[in-house]
């Protein structure tokens, strides 16, 4: 910021255009950053600022069109070429190189050795405040520690420009608070940081500049706190809202649930990583499941599914007790899973949209599935949940986060489920996507069906639980019903009892 | 953890290899001699010099069943470059240079034409043995001169000079792919490939190195086996390169990339060609060579397999054990945080 501004921009975009296979993605779009400036992006799905921000880290060559860092041009574009001009990226998706150690994966392609490094990484790790064993095998990693990876790559090479893609999205609150604690530490260094993100509260936090993106162009532009939320979604979403986006509405009635038939109930339920899990989820009700990642919420998820060995209690499922726990048994019997990483347990990236989406009803079609069918019913879903793509045999690889969430919910109605368990469902999905999921899930409540929702957004949590469970360490540690339900009260069960079993 | 992992798979076949040494020991006295393990020495290093370039391309999740045409290739250049009177010094690194090039062809193949390397290299190595036998015209080459066949006959300790190249060679690659930026490049390329572009390395350059080193690596063995027979024949090096991925996976090199060592490598190497040499000590028929071998190499594998299993069960275990004893023994904050909550349907139910 002491520095002469006009020969020191930290990035300087200049008519970029690209394109896929015909459409344009990005229409001359002209972004700068500042040195010391943090800069939200934001955009709906397929608006192009991922697009964007690979141009600028070397990811993607763009048509035409020049970008500088640092005041030197990025010619022949190459992620080693950005590196060098002291830019890095850190996405949305960890790039994680599962044999190698965490430590390994963090200090790969720098200079300085790795044992060097520990000392300063380990300084990092403790002002992150997360946990972080360096020496595990990156394989064994959680997927948010694997973002926390990311995030200390970024940290750790000291860049001069910094791109952050959602990286809150897999942090607890106190971690994210944690995180922006430092970026604004870079930030008082100099250090010029986009920032994507779909939470307007994050960017209302530590951003001072807003650029959005619609369609490949940017809309709007200027300073955080010249403009009020309402006018920011109206910029991401091009037709005039009529609902509140920001706020999608909680549901108005808290009914009490007690007399509705108990769909799912679990008893002494034990497994990998939970112990002694006893609650239960009642017709048309949505049971929040809240506690910071690592307090056994998905390993629970995944054993009643059968993914996992279940090591004690019993499970009941609309009145039966669900005995032999395999995914195709759990199915047939009524109770689906939404996985919480949809890239790599969620879809067939290669395969089209319609197999996708019969997924989990594949041993239903009998020997020669009608291909027909499927896309009649997938158009039915393409409707409904508003799915964005342009044939039913498209690769679901291809489309945008958002969209391929709402394929994987997709494939999860069609298996025509009783009890949903929804494993974040809403990560990496922008906010009109996630208003869509959002009364989505209202409505399948409201029909009858019974929905366990894991989130770590318990924001999330307060806006669509009508009683939350919280977890911590592995246990049960209490319980919050209608009018209790706070994100305050959400996160001092959470972390204090976390804090209690520790001492 | 993964130097655990990978010292686990070398130290399950090291002991598979010795048990096996005192077995065959004890039903032919006289296998454990000093004779013997030079005789295995000796017969391993084509296998083992090919082998270590193969487990350079598997690091970076390629493969190369090319290399035994390279072999045959450079061998054929060489012996023909000595049978027009050139001396054994150049001879030799116009070989290796011709190794480097095809290497270079291969690494080219797959990066800049983006073809699958199982399919460029199995075009290679009908290619490279199509050029050998045009440059031979079919016929084999003899009558090579002294000088080459002196570099395999042992010295005074035993040991020739191509062991000692071979050694080199050896420790050379260890020490790269083990003390190295660059080597570890290698393994991260295989590991994730698109995680290696993302952190600034050389994809590319990367791959094409790790074809160019298997390259020169499968001339060396091609000098290494006219040396050692004194003639080359049509089919020299037919076979070695799936001998060589074998003894890859015999020694814990992953195909998936990312992960094996060069210790690793040398144990499968030997454990291979002990059980060819055993059998012949057992006055076996030579008949029954590829069936045992192949029953061997699925036998350790599957016991390897069983380890891994256990080895990865433990470990599941410990991680989850973290929360466990903490509920049992550390009852008393439980109620406490319990006590906060205000009562529910549900346990007014229960």
């Amino acid at each position: 910021m002491e520095r002469n501004i006009n020969d020191a921009t930290a990035v300087r975009v200049n008519d970029i255009w690209k394109s896929y296979g015909g459409t344009s993605v990005l229409k001359g779009v002209d972004i700068t950053l500042l040195p010391g400036q943090v800069h939200a992006l934001l955009g709906g799905n397929g608006a192009g600022k991922s697009t964007l921000m690979k141009s600028i880290a070397g990811l993607v060559n763009p048509e035409s069109g020049s970008i500088e860092i640092n005041g030197q041009t990025l010619s022949n574009a190459s992620p080693a070429a950005a590196q060098a001009l002291g830019l890095y990226l850190v996405p949305q998706e960890a790039h994680i190189l599962p044999n190698q150690s965490v430590l390994e994966n963090i200090c790969l392609g720098l200079r300085a050795t790795a044992k060097s490094l520990r000392g300063d990484i380990e300084n990092l790790v403790a002002d992150l405040a997360v946990k972080l064993d360096l020496d595990a095998q990156a394989a064994t990693l959680e997927i948010a520690d694997r973002q926390i990876v990311e995030i200390l790559r970024g940290l750790i090479r000291k860049a001069r420009v910094l791109i952050l893609d959602e990286p809150t999205s897999a942090l607890t609150p106190h971690e994210a608070n944690a995180l922006f604690d430092r970026v604004r530490q870079l930030q008082a260094q100099g250090v010029g940081i986009f920032f994507i993100s779909h939470k307007l509260r994050e960017i209302r936090e530590i951003c001072d500049v807003i650029s959005v993106l619609r369609d490949g162009a940017i809309v709007l532009y200027g300073a955080l706190d010249d403009y009020d939320d309402q006018q920011i979604v109206e910029a991401m979403t091009k037709a005039a809202v009529n609902s509140p986006l920001t706020t999608p509405q909680r549901r108005q009635n808290h009914q009490d649930f007690s007399a509705s038939a108990c769909v799912l109930e679990l008893d002494q339920f034990s497994g990998e990583g939970f112990h002694d899990i006893s609650f239960d989820v009642r017709a048309g009700e949505i049971v929040g499941l809240a506690g910071v990642v690592g307090a056994g919420r998905s390993e629970l998820a995944e054993t009643l599914f059968g993914l996992r060995p279940s090591s004690g209690g019993t499970v009941r499922l609309l009145g039966h007790e669900l005995k032999k726990r395999t995914p195709r048994h759990c199915v047939d019997a009524g109770l689906v899973y939404l996985p919480e990483d949809r890239q790599q347990n969620g879809l067939f990236l290669e395969a089209s949209l319609a197999w996708n989406m019969s997924g989990y009803t594949m041993h239903r079609l009998g020997f020669f599935p009608k291909s027909r069918r499927e896309t009649g019913e997938f158009a039915e879903f393409r409707e409904a949940l508003g799915i964005k793509c342009e044939s039913p045999g498209q690769p679901a690889g291809r489309l945008s986060g958002g969209n391929q969430q709402k394929v994987l919910l997709a494939k999860c109605l069609a298996a025509n489920p009783r009890v949903l368990i929804l494993d974040e469902p809403t990560r990496g999905v922008d906010v009109a996507a996630r208003n869509d999921i959002y009364r989505l899930i209202h409505q399948l409540a409201e029909k009858g069906m019974g929905v366990l929702l894991i989130s770590s957004d318990f924001d999330e949590i307060e806006q669509l639980a009508d009683r939350v469970i919280v977890m911590a360490h592995g246990h049960q540690c209490g319980e919050l019903s209608s009018h209790a339900i706070n994100v305050d009260a959400i996160a001092h069960l959470a972390f204090e009892s976390g804090a209690a079993s520790h001492a | 953890m993964l130097d655990f992992f990978a010292r686990n798979r070398v130290a399950t076949l090291f002991g598979v290899t010795v048990l096996a040494f005192i077995l065959i020991g004890i039903a032919a006295p006289g296998y454990l001699s000093l004779s013997t393990a030079s005789v295995i020495m000796s017969n391993s290093l084509v296998l083992m010099t090919v082998g270590l370039g193969t487990m350079l391309v598997i690091l970076t999740r390629n493969i190369d069943v090319s290399s035994g045409s390279v072999l045959g290739l450079s061998a054929v250049v060489l012996g023909l470059l000595l049978n027009n009177d050139v001396g054994l010094v150049p001879a030799i690194v116009i070989c290796l240079i011709c190794g480097a090039l095809a290497g270079l062809f291969n690494g080219l193949l797959v990066t800049l034409f983006n073809v699958p390397s199982i399919i460029a290299t199995l075009g290679t190595l009908g290619l490279f043995r199509g050029i050998m036998l045009i440059l031979t015209g079919g016929k084999w080459i003899e009558e090579l001169p002294q000088s080459l066949k002196f570099l395999a006959e042992n010295g005074s300790i035993g040991i020739s000079v191509l062991t000692v190249a071979v050694a080199i060679a050896l420790a050379g690659v260890w020490a790269i792919t083990r003390h190295t930026r660059f080597g570890r490049y290698f393994y991260a390329v295989g590991d994730n490939r698109e995680a290696a572009r993302h952190l600034g390395i050389r994809v590319h350059l990367v791959q094409i190195s790790a074809f160019v080193a298997a390259g020169i690596l499968a001339a060396l063995a091609g000098i290494i086996f006219a040396a050692q027979i004194g003639f080359i024949p049509n089919q020299a090096g037919n076979g070695v390169e799936l001998k060589a991925i074998a003894a890859n996976v015999l020694g814990g090199v992953s195909l998936l990339g990312g992960s094996g060592s060069v210790p690793g490598v040398f144990v499968g190497v030997i454990f291979m060609t002990s059980i060819d040499s055993a059998l012949v000590f057992l006055k076996i028929p030579a008949f029954w060579n590829d069936f045992i071998a192949g029953a061997v190499l699925l036998l350790v594998l599957l016991l390897d397999g069983r380890v891994r299993i256990a080895v990865e069960k433990a470990i599941r275990a410990k991680r989850y054990a973290v929360h466990a004893p903490a509920q049992t023994s550390n009852a008393t904050p439980a109620p406490h945080t319990m006590r906060k909550t205000p009562a529910t349907p549900q346990e007014n139910a229960q």
